[in-house]
C-alpha cells in the first residue's frame, strides 16, 4: 500500500521534474558573461529609422568597450506612455530616448547629468531642466508648430505671407477661392491634430503669459479662462470654415508629409522636425512663417529636446552614462538629426557649419528664430522642463483639438482639460 | 422532368450566390493575400485584382528586416503555444477526470468557478498577475507567461470541453480497471484519454489558436525585454509609418500564413469540436 | 475506499495542482484587485493609503468612463446583434452538401483565424483616407470625394462595429452551420408538404431548432466585445478624441499611462461585475427559452 503510494508520488515529481527541465532549457536564454547589455528605449518616424538608430547606436558603443546596446522600440510617436507601460510591468528601460522627465523625476526614476559635463558641453544648459536639475542633455530644441507654406501655390493665389491672425485668416480664405486647400493636418494622429491648438495657445496665451503653465500648477488659472477659449475658439473657427483637408482627422501623419510634399495643400502646420521630410527637389518651393498672432508680434514656441535620460536605478551607472555622453555630444549623429529630423543643434561652440550638414533655405530660416534674439516661448505640451504637463495632460490636449474638429463648444473642450489636470494631479 | 432541372438549376445559382457573398465576407483577408505578391503601384492601381505580376520583393523585405521581427515573433510565439498546450492538454483532462467522479454538488460548484475564467476580461486580472508574477520572481520571463496562460481562462475551457466527453467515458471500464489495481494516472493516460481524443482535438486546436492569437498577456507579462510574440512584434514594430501597401500586406501576410495554414490542414477538427461542442 | 484514494492520489494531486493555479491566477487577482480598488495605489508614486469608496465615487462622475462605458455597451449589443443576423444568413446561406459547400464553409471562419492585431492592422489599411476602400469607391465613381471613415467620432465607432462584427460573424455562422445540419430533414419535408412557404418554415421550424446554437452564439459574442482591446488599439487607438475608447481600453490606459493603479481597480471591478451581470442574465434568458421552445 505505502510502496504503492511512494512509487505514484515519485512518477508525479519526476515528470514535473523533467518538465520544468525540458521549459527552462527550451525557454530561456543563456545570459553573456563579461559583457554589459543595457537597454535603450527609442522610437522611428519616417526620419528617425531603423537605420538610424543602429548606426548611432553603433557609433557610441564604439566608445564604451564591452558594451551592448539593446533598442526598445516604442509602438508610436507615444514614448512616455511606453516608458509608463514598461515601467508599470517593472522593466523600466536604462536609457530612455526623449520622454518628458517631469513624470519620473517624482518617484526618483532619473539619474540627473553631472551638471558641469552639462554646462560645459550646451548653449542652454537649463533648457530642459527639472527644478533646474538636468536629466536630458539639451543637444537641440525645436520649434512646435511653424506655418511651412508652399511658396508656388501662395503665388499663384496672390497670397502674400501673413503676419497676423485675420491676415491669416484672409489667406486661407483666398486660396479655399481659388480651389487651393489651405491647410493640411494629418489629424487621424492626435500629435499632429494638435498642431492649431498647440500654436495658438502658445502665441496668444503663453505670448501674453509665459508662465501660465506654473499659475496653472498653482491652480491660479484654468484651461476655461476668456483667453484660453478665445485661442481654442480660432481653432474652431478654422474647422468650420473648411480650411483644412477633406476629412482631415481620417488622414495619416505619414500621409499628410507626403501631400503637402507633393503641393495639396498650402500650409502645414508642423514641429520643426518636419525639415527634414522637405524633398531636395522642393528646397526652393518650401518656405516658412511662425503661427501669427493678433498684432502681428513674434512669439516662437519653443522646445529643448535632447537625447537620452538615464535609468536611476540602473545597474551600470557608469556605462550607461558614458553611452549617454558619448551619443549626445557626437557629431555623426547631430549631423543625422539636424539633416534628417530638422534639429536645431545647442551644442556650445559650434555653428551650423562646423557639422557639414547640407540643409535647406527654410531650415535656414527657421533655425534663424532660435539663434536671433526675440519672445520665446515653451510650446504646451510638448516642453520637457518644468513646463511639462503632468500625467496624460499632452494626449487629453492632443484628443481636445480633435474634438475641436466635431464639437462647436469649445469650452466644454477646455473644461475636459481641467478636469483631466485635477485627476492627474490627484 | 423540367422541374428537375429548375431544381437543378436554383442549385447551381444558389451555390453561385454562396461563393459571391463568401468571397466579399472574406475580401479583406483575399485582399492581404492578394497584395502581398503586388508591387505598390499594381496595388494602387487595382487592389482587388490578382497579381499579374507576381513579385516577393514585399516578401523579402519582410524577412530581411533588422529587428527580425518575423522570426522572432514567429519563434516565440510557438514556443508559448506548445509549452502552454503540452502542459494545459494532461491539466485540464485530469481534472475533468477527477471532477466528473465527484459527487454532483461538488462537481456544480467548481464548474461554475471556472465558468468565471471564461467570463473575466483580462484586463481585471493583468496588474494582479503581473504581481504575483514578480512575487515569484517569473515576471517577464517565458515560463511566467506560460504559467499565466496555463492557469487562466484557457484552463476553465479545457474542462469544460473535457467535462462535456468525460459523461462518454462508461464507468464500467473504469471500475475494472481500478478493481485490476491501475493507479488514477494510469487510468487516464491508457483509459480514458484515447476515448477522448475528439475533446483533445478540440481543446488543443482551440486553445493553440487564442493562446497564438493573444495580444494582452503577452504585451505585459512577458514584455519586450525577453521577446516579442508575434502578435506584439506586430504592434510594436509596424507601428505608424508605414505608407507602403505592399510591405504592410507582405508583414500581414507572413504573420497570418501559419495560423491559416494549420487552420486549413485542421479545418476538418475545428468543425467537428465546434459542432460537438455546440450540441453540449 | 482507501485503495481508491491510494490509487488516485496521482490523480488529485495534479487535479489539486490544477486548481490551486486557477485560484491563483484567477480567483486571487480579482480579490487583489477589490482590496487595490480601495487605495490611491501608484507606481511612479512612493507609499499608496487607503481612500475608502473615494474612487467608486469618482467613478460615478467620469464622463470619460460614462462614455466608454456606453460605447462598450452599444458595441456589445449591436455587435452581437449584427454577428448573429449575418451568421444565421450565411449558415443558412452555406447550408448544402458537397465539396464547393465544405470549402465556403472552411473559407467563413478565416476571420477567426487571424489574430486581432492583423485584423485591426488590415482594415485600418482598408479604412484610411487613402486606404483601398476610398481608392475603389472614388476611382469606380461610387463617391467624389474620399468617405471619413475612421475620422469623425460617429464614423469611427460604426467602423470599429463593422469590423468587430465582421471578425464574429466567422464565429457565429459556424455554430449556427452545426445546429442547422442537426435539424432533421424530415422536418423541413413535412413542412413544406404541409403548405408552409420558406418565411414560414424558417420562423417555425429553423428559429426555434437553433436555440441552443443561439444561446452559445449570443453568450459567447457578447463576452468577446466586453473583453476586446487589440482590435480597437489598433484599428483607432480609442479615438478620435476617445470616441471609441472601450471600457477594457479605458482600465488599461488608467493603469499604464496614468499610473493610477487604484482607480483602474475600480473601474475593472465595475467591468467585471457588468460582465457577469450581463452574460449570466442573457444566458439564463436564452436558456429559458430553449427549454420552452
Amino acid at each position: 500500500m505505502l510502496r504503492k503510494r511512494h512509487a505514484a508520488l515519485r512518477k508525479c515529481l519526476a515528470a514535473i521534474a523533467a518538465a520544468s527541465v525540458l521549459l527552462t532549457a527550451a525557454c530561456t536564454e543563456k545570459a553573456k558573461d563579461g559583457q554589459v547589455t543595457l537597454t535603450y528605449m527609442t522610437f522611428n518616424t519616417p526620419s528617425l529609422t531603423a537605420e538610424f538608430w543602429a548606426k548611432s547606436i553603433a557609433n557610441a558603443q564604439q566608445k564604451v568597450p564591452g558594451l551592448t546596446v539593446k533598442q526598445l522600440v516604442a509602438p508610436n510617436t507615444d514614448r512616455d506612455a511606453y516608458a509608463k507601460q514598461l515601467q508599470a510591468s517593472g522593466q523600466f528601460p536604462d536609457l530612455l530616448q526623449s520622454i518628458t522627465p517631469a513624470q519620473y523625476t517624482g518617484a526618483g526614476l532619473l539619474q540627473p547629468y553631472d551638471q558641469a559635463w552639462v554646462d560645459a558641453n550646451f548653449l542652454l544648459p537649463q533648457g530642459n531642466a527639472i527644478k533646474s536639475k538636468v536629466y536630458i542633455p539639451p543637444t537641440n530644441s525645436q520649434i512646435i508648430p511653424l506655418v511651412f507654406y508652399n511658396k508656388k501655390l501662395f503665388a499663384q493665389a496672390g497670397v502674400a505671407v501673413p503676419k497676423t491672425w485675420s491676415d491669416f485668416l484672409q489667406a486661407c480664405a483666398t486660396l479655399k477661392g481659388k480651389g487651393i486647400t489651405p491647410i493640411e493636418l494629418g489629424g487621424n494622429d492626435p500629435f499632429a491634430a494638435g498642431m492649431p491648438l498647440v500654436g495658438a495657445f502658445s502665441a496668444d496665451v503663453l505670448g501674453k503669459n509665459p508662465d501660465w503653465i506654473q499659475k496653472r500648477y498653482a491652480g491660479a488659472v484654468k484651461f476655461t479662462d476668456a483667453d484660453v477659449v478665445a485661442a481654442a475658439t480660432k481653432v474652431r473657427t478654422l474647422v468650420t470654415n473648411g480650411y483644412f483637408e477633406d476629412g482631415a482627422l481620417n488622414v495619416s501623419y505619414a500621409d499628410s508629409i507626403t501631400n503637402f510634399n507633393a503641393g495639396k495643400a498650402a500650409m502645414y502646420p508642423m514641429g520643426s522636425w518636419y525639415l527634414g521630410s522637405v524633398p531636395k527637389d522642393k528646397w526652393e518651393d518650401i518656405g516658412v512663417f511662425p503661427w501669427p498672432t493678433d498684432d502681428g508680434s513674434l512669439v516662437v514656441p519653443f522646445s529643448v529636446g535632447g537625447s537620452m535620460a538615464i535609468n536611476a536605478h540602473t545597474k551600470h551607472m557608469a556605462e550607461a552614462t558614458a553611452f549617454a555622453q558619448a551619443w549626445s555630444l557626437d557629431p555623426g549623429n547631430l549631423k543625422a538629426l539636424i539633416e534628417g529630423d530638422g534639429a536645431f543643434p545647442m551644442l556650445k561652440g559650434k555653428t551650423l557649419a562646423d557639422y557639414s550638414v547640407s540643409v535647406s533655405p527654410v531650415f535656414k530660416d527657421s533655425y534663424a528664430f532660435v539663434t536671433e534674439q526675440n519672445k520665446k516661448v515653451y510650446a504646451i505640451a510638448w516642453a520637457t522642463n518644468d513646463d511639462s504637463l503632468p500625467g496624460s495632460l499632452n494626449n487629453d490636449f492632443f484628443a481636445a483639438a480633435q474634438g475641436l474638429f466635431n464639437s462647436g463648444d469649445v469650452a466644454a473642450q477646455m473644461a475636459k482639460l481641467d478636469t483631466s489636470w485635477a485627476s492627474a494631479t490627484k | 422532368m423540367s422541374n428537375e432541372r429548375a431544381t437543378r438549376y436554383t442549385n447551381r445559382l444558389r451555390l453561385l450566390a454562396a461563393a459571391v457573398v463568401i468571397l466579399v465576407f472574406v475580401s479583406p483577408i483575399y485582399v492581404t493575400i492578394v497584395n502581398a505578391f503586388k508591387s505598390e503601384d499594381d496595388i494602387r492601381a487595382n487592389p482587388a485584382a490578382p497579381p499579374l505580376h507576381p513579385t516577393l520583393a514585399n516578401l523579402t523585405t519582410a524577412i530581411n528586416r533588422p529587428d527580425e521581427l518575423l522570426q522572432a515573433g514567429l519563434r516565440n510565439s510557438l514556443i508559448v503555444v506548445a509549452c502552454s498546450i503540452v502542459l494545459l492538454i494532461p491539466l485540464t483532462s485530469i481534472f475533468s477526470l477527477y471532477v466528473s467522479r465527484r459527487r454532483t454538488r461538488a462537481r456544480a460548484a467548481l464548474l461554475a468557478l471556472l465558468a468565471a475564467g471564461l467570463m473575466i476580461p483580462p484586463q481585471v486580472v493583468l496588474l494582479p498577475t503581473i504581481q504575483i508574477l514578480t512575487a515569484a520572481g517569473l515576471d517577464h520571463s517565458y515560463p511566467g507567461l506560460i504559467l499565466s496562460n496555463v492557469a487562466g481562462g484557457y484552463f476553465s475551457f479545457g474542462v469544460f470541453v473535457y467535462t462535456g466527453f468525460m459523461r462518454s467515458v462508461p464507468d464500467e471500464i473504469i471500475e475494472a480497471a481500478r478493481l485490476d489495481g491501475a493507479s488514477g494516472l494510469r487510468i487516464w493516460w491508457s483509459i480514458v484519454m484515447p476515448l477522448v481524443r475528439p475533446a483533445t482535438a478540440t481543446v488543443a486546436i482551440f486553445l493553440s489558436l487564442w493562446i497564438w492569437n493573444d495580444f494582452l498577456n503577452p504585451l505585459f507579462i512577458l514584455g519586450p525585454l525577453t521577446g516579442q510574440t508575434i502578435t506584439t512584434g506586430l504592434y510594436l514594430s509596424v507601428g505608424q509609418y508605414q505608407t507602403s501597401f505592399g510591405q504592410l500586406f507582405g508583414i500581414m501576410f507572413l504573420a497570418g500564413v501559419i495560423p491559416v495554414a494549420g487552420y486549413l490542414f485542421m479545418q476538418k477538427h475545428f468543425v467537428a469540436g465546434l459542432t460537438q461542442g455546440s450540441s453540449k | 475506499m482507501s485503495q481508491r484514494k491510494t490509487q488516485d492520489f496521482g490523480l488529485r494531486t495534479i487535479a489539486g495542482l490544477g486548481l490551486v493555479l486557477y485560484v491563483t491566477f484567477i480567483v486571487v487577482p480579482v480579490f487583489m484587485s477589490l482590496r487595490s480598488s480601495f487605495t490611491d495605489q501608484n507606481p511612479l508614486k512612493s507609499a499608496s493609503s487607503f481612500v475608502g469608496l473615494a474612487n467608486y465615487r469618482e467613478m460615478w462622475q467620469d464622463e470619460e468612463l460614462r462614455a466608454s462605458v456606453l460605447y462598450t455597451l452599444a458595441l456589445a449589443f449591436g455587435v452581437t446583434l449584427a454577428a448573429n443576423a449575418l451568421g444565421l444568413a450565411l449558415a443558412l446561406l452555406l447550408n448544402g452538401t458537397g465539396r464547393s459547400y465544405r470549402a465556403l464553409r472552411t473559407i467563413a471562419f478565416l476571420p477567426q483565424v487571424v489574430s486581432g492585431i492583423i485584423v485591426g492592422f488590415v482594415w485600418k489599411t482598408i479604412l484610411t483616407h487613402d486606404g483601398l476602400l476610398n481608392d475603389v469607391l472614388v476611382s469606380t465613381g461610387v463617391v467624389s470625394a474620399p468617405v471619413d471613415w475612421l475620422g469623425t467620432p460617429g464614423m469611427a465607432r460604426l467602423s470599429v462595429g463593422v469590423v468587430v462584427a465582421w471578425v464574429l460573424s466567422g464565429f457565429t455562422t459556424v455554430v449556427y452551420l452545426a445546429a442547422l445540419q442537426h435539424i432533421p430533414r424530415e422536418l423541413y419535408d413535412s413542412g413544406a408538404i404541409d403548405g408552409a412557404g420558406p418565411v414560414q418554415r424558417f420562423r417555425l421550424i429553423t428559429w426555434p431548432m437553433v436555440a441552443p446554437a443561439t444561446t452559445i452564439s449570443v453568450t459567447i459574442s457578447l463576452i468577446t466585445v466586453l473583453k476586446l482591446y487589440d482590435i480597437i488599439a489598433v484599428l483607432t487607438a480609442g479615438g478620435p478624441s476617445y470616441a471609441t475608447q472601450s471600457t477594457a481600453q479605458y482600465i488599461v490606459k488608467m493603469a499604464f499611462t496614468s499610473d493610477r493603479f487604484g482607480y483602474a481597480s475600480a473601474v475593472a471591478m465595475f467591468l467585471l461585475l457588468a460582465s457577469a451581470v450581463i452574460a449570466l442574465s442573457v444566458t439564463s434568458a436564452l436558456r429559458r427559452r430553449e427549454i420552452d421552445l
